[in-house]
């Protein structure tokens, strides 16, 4: 047979996952004051290095709300402080966080006890404790796969405490919780001046609390 | 697929270690209790030490799960496959532990077939 593969119309790119050198990154101004190294800054990604990291926890079912476990993204060495944050200023990092499959759901909190996923109406807030509002905001294995993560944070020094409770469901007495990350570190080297052009083309990271408005 | 043969006896015995970043899957067994001259329960242990969490005991308390169980007469051998394995799944180490004591005329061999995932 003799095949005349036909030219292709139009080809489909697909951007890279992760910050890379040349990448442009600016910091909006909902930023706290605390942050005003980067506060409204706009910066270059002048070298990344991508550290694959696994976390696990073998945790029993959550008996109503009552057992559960914190993960603590930040600095320190506290029981449930994992430290994944940065140490210095110039440092960004950028985590792609999955899952393995398994019986359990996660809530997220910055800082610890301020959930990121609150509804408007009163009481709407992930409640462990609650058998319909612990499924309130939460995120599944399937959400965001070991294989194919779909969760991205970005953690600059001294970030307020990122916190990921883990929780099992009813109906397996133990679970194991593997999540897997993908820390890009990313050294970032200041604009003084951004171009329009540059402010455009740059990927504009927001602070947490855009997500409650 | 790594697998391994065990003597079966009524102390543990280590079939695949604890890794901290997978799970065990149970992917093949068989039970070979041809040169047995005793009935024996055989069974997959789970072997574990949960993490710290909010409203764990002190200390917190090594778990021993029983995951599966069989009864082999003595003269038999069984095969159980991927699919009757289904959903045997330990979290820490898997161990075989048998009802009956290994003896110098009462033998019982089982071939754990397994993955970490």
């Amino acid at each position: 047979m003799l095949e005349l593969q036909p030219k292709p119309q139009f080809s489909v790119v697909i951007p890279p996952k992760l910050l890379q050198e040349g990448y442009l990154v600016h910091f909006s101004s909902d930023w706290p004051s605390t942050h005003v190294a980067i506060r409204e800054k706009t910066f270059r990604i002048d070298a990344v290095n991508q550290v694959p990291y696994d976390l696990s926890y073998i945790l029993p079912t959550g008996l109503l709300g009552t057992l559960y476990r914190d993960v603590d993204f930040s600095n320190g060495s506290g029981a449930f402080q994992e430290s994944i944050y940065p140490e210095n200023q110039s440092s960004l990092f950028e985590v792609l966080l999955g899952f393995k499959p398994g019986n359990f759901i996660s809530h997220w909190y910055i800082p610890a006890g301020k959930s990121v996923h609150n509804l408007e109406y009163a009481q709407m807030y992930p409640d462990l404790t609650n058998v319909k509002r612990k499924y309130l905001g939460a995120r599944q294995p399937k959400d965001s796969p070991y294989d194919d993560p779909r969760i991205k944070l970005y953690f600059v020094k001294d970030l307020a405490p990122l916190i990921m409770r883990l929780y099992v469901l009813p109906g397996v007495a133990f679970e194991k919780i593997v999540v897997g990350l993908t820390v890009n570190k990313c050294l970032m080297r200041e604009i003084a001046a951004p171009t329009e052009d540059q402010l455009l083309k740059a990927k504009v990271i927001r602070y947490y609390d855009y997500l409650r408005w | 697929m790594p697998s391994i043969v065990v003597t079966a006896d009524d102390e543990a015995v280590d079939v695949a270690a604890e890794r901290e970043n997978a799970v065990v899957l149970a992917k093949s067994l068989t039970i070979d209790n041809q040169g047995g001259i005793t009935d024996r329960v055989i069974t997959l242990q789970d072997v574990f030490t949960p993490s710290n969490y909010y409203g764990a005991p002190t200390p917190i308390v090594d778990q021993d799960i029983e995951r599966f169980r069989a009864l082999v007469v003595a003269g038999d051998i069984i095969t159980w496959g991927e699919e009757d394995l289904k959903g045997v799944k330990c979290l820490g180490a898997m161990q075989v532990l048998s009802t009956v004591a290994d003896a110098a005329l009462d033998h019982c061999y089982v071939t754990v077939g397994y993955e970490h995932e």
